[in-house]
């Protein structure tokens, strides 16, 4: 394998800048890298350079994939911070393999018949390494992309308690959600019947409201209808003669914050959803 | 190159079924393409055929990334739909393409030393082919994921 490749080895490390000097010229006024066009070509050339620096590695290995994946890992996470579009960073990889070779084919450097050949295998190699390279690359974007949403809802997870088994999960929520319902009957309870007042202490009320909406769908709407029913049938057996404006309006809010919490998580799942697609 | 690259195409075209049957073999097997694994074969399988026949299409056509578009913005679209992810849906591509050479190879339709420089032609323009497809695919997927997020959040806000 060491023979046939040497030639367009030695051709990438001997010439790597001038080959990525093409390249950066290329890339920079590309319609298919318009990113780009803005980022100084100091800056770009090195992505090239460190690629035709590297070629030899991956070339001579008897594990390519894995020898690919210390540069498409590297690659991937440079470009995701440079916030390069996933399409245009492997575009700008695909015009690396190609500047390689129209250089090669500029100096005439397969031009004998056993030439040829060398180049056909040498080609191949290249092909599969680039193959492999496509697929990391576009892998470790997946990866980064998850772990930039997943940190960003980071108190979200926590809170909606993805980290923990799935049986455990539920018996905890349930658990947490009828324990909060209890405390809040209690609390009308003891306000309405052993106090007489209709001033109720009602904010603890948005927990269970707030929790439920996180981790059921229209949860948060199921848990406000009871809290507001039950807060209604209090007063009338316990406040008579109290006017039923007060607990009207905190009724009418829970529910309204319940759908209004049902409707931001359907958005979060929606989004967490689509971002799974597309990385598990 | 014209006379070779023709017979290559005919070749996959009428052995399209076989090259797309050892295709949905490898792609329901291969690490790199797991969500495949419990796909439906005849679906996928139709998929590849489908991909096999448009390929004289895109191979002698003077605007093959024009075609790319048009044939493989669905072909993404649909994939999306599916819940592939985006990297399985381009090993799938890689592999769609190694199978035409391995079949190719297999069957010996490359003899002469001629047709092996009409070979490297005909391999190179291939490669230029695909090379537009995955990056078609690959922007169609961030394309369809960037207007849901924007419903979404649209709805979100409404």
């Amino acid at each position: 394998m060491q023979s046939y490749g040497t030639k367009i080895i030695d051709l990438a490390e001997t010439n790597a800048k001038d080959i990525a000097r093409q390249w950066a010229a290329d890339v920079r006024k590309h319609k298919r890298t318009p990113t780009y066009h803005n980022i100084p070509e100091d800056e770009v050339i090195d992505q090239a350079i460190i690629f035709y620096m590297h070629f030899r590695q991956m070339f001579y290995t008897d594990k390519p994939y894995e020898a690919a994946k210390s540069f498409s890992v590297k690659y991937a996470e440079d470009r995701y911070k440079e916030k390069i579009p996933l399409q245009e960073a492997l575009y700008a990889l695909i015009l690396i393999r190609r500047h390689l070779w129209l250089y090669a084919e500029f100096q005439a450097t397969f031009i004998t018949t056993l030439e040829q050949r060398q180049a056909t295998e040498s080609l191949n190699r290249t092909i599969l390494m680039f193959d492999y390279v496509c697929y990391q690359v576009t892998e470790r974007y997946q990866e980064l992309m998850k772990a930039e949403v997943d940190s960003r809802l980071g108190i979200i997870k926590t809170l909606t308690m993805d980290h923990t088994e799935k049986g455990e999960k539920s018996f905890y929520k349930t658990g947490i959600i009828i324990v909060a319902l209890i405390i809040a009957g209690a609390l009308t309870y003891y306000y309405h019947a052993m106090l007489g007042t209709a001033t109720l202490f009602t904010h603890l009320f948005y927990i269970p409201i707030i929790l439920s909406a996180m981790w059921w769908r229209r949860g948060g709407v199921y848990i406000s209808v009871f809290l507001a029913l039950m807060l209604l049938l209090s007063h009338a057996i316990f406040l008579e003669g109290v006017p039923f404006t007060d607990d009207v309006v905190r009724s009418f809010m829970f529910v309204v914050i319940g759908a209004v919490m049902d409707r931001l998580m359907d958005g979060i799942r929606k989004v967490e959803g689509i971002y799974k697609q597309l990385t598990t | 190159m014209r006379a070779f690259a023709t017979r290559l195409i005919d070749f996959t075209e009428l052995n399209a079924d076989k090259i797309a049957a050892q295709w949905v073999r490898d792609v329901k097997t291969n690490i790199k393409t797991y969500s495949y694994h419990d796909a439906p074969a005849e679906k996928i399988m139709r998929q590849a055929i489908e991909f096999y026949h448009s390929f004289r299409q895109m191979f002698f056509d003077d605007s093959p990334y024009e075609q790319a578009e048009e044939i493989f913005e669905k072909f993404a679209d649909d994939n999306y739909q599916n819940g592939i992810p985006l990297h399985e849906t381009m090993y799938a591509m890689i592999l769609m393409r190694r199978h035409i050479w391995l079949y190719a190879e297999f069957q010996s339709i490359v003899i002469s030393e001629t047709e092996h420089r009409k070979a490297i032609e005909s391999l190179s323009r291939t490669i230029l082919m695909f090379d537009y497809i995955m990056y078609v695919i690959a922007r169609k997927y961030w394309k369809i994921m960037k207007l849901e997020l924007q419903e979404q959040s649209g709805r979100s806000t409404q």
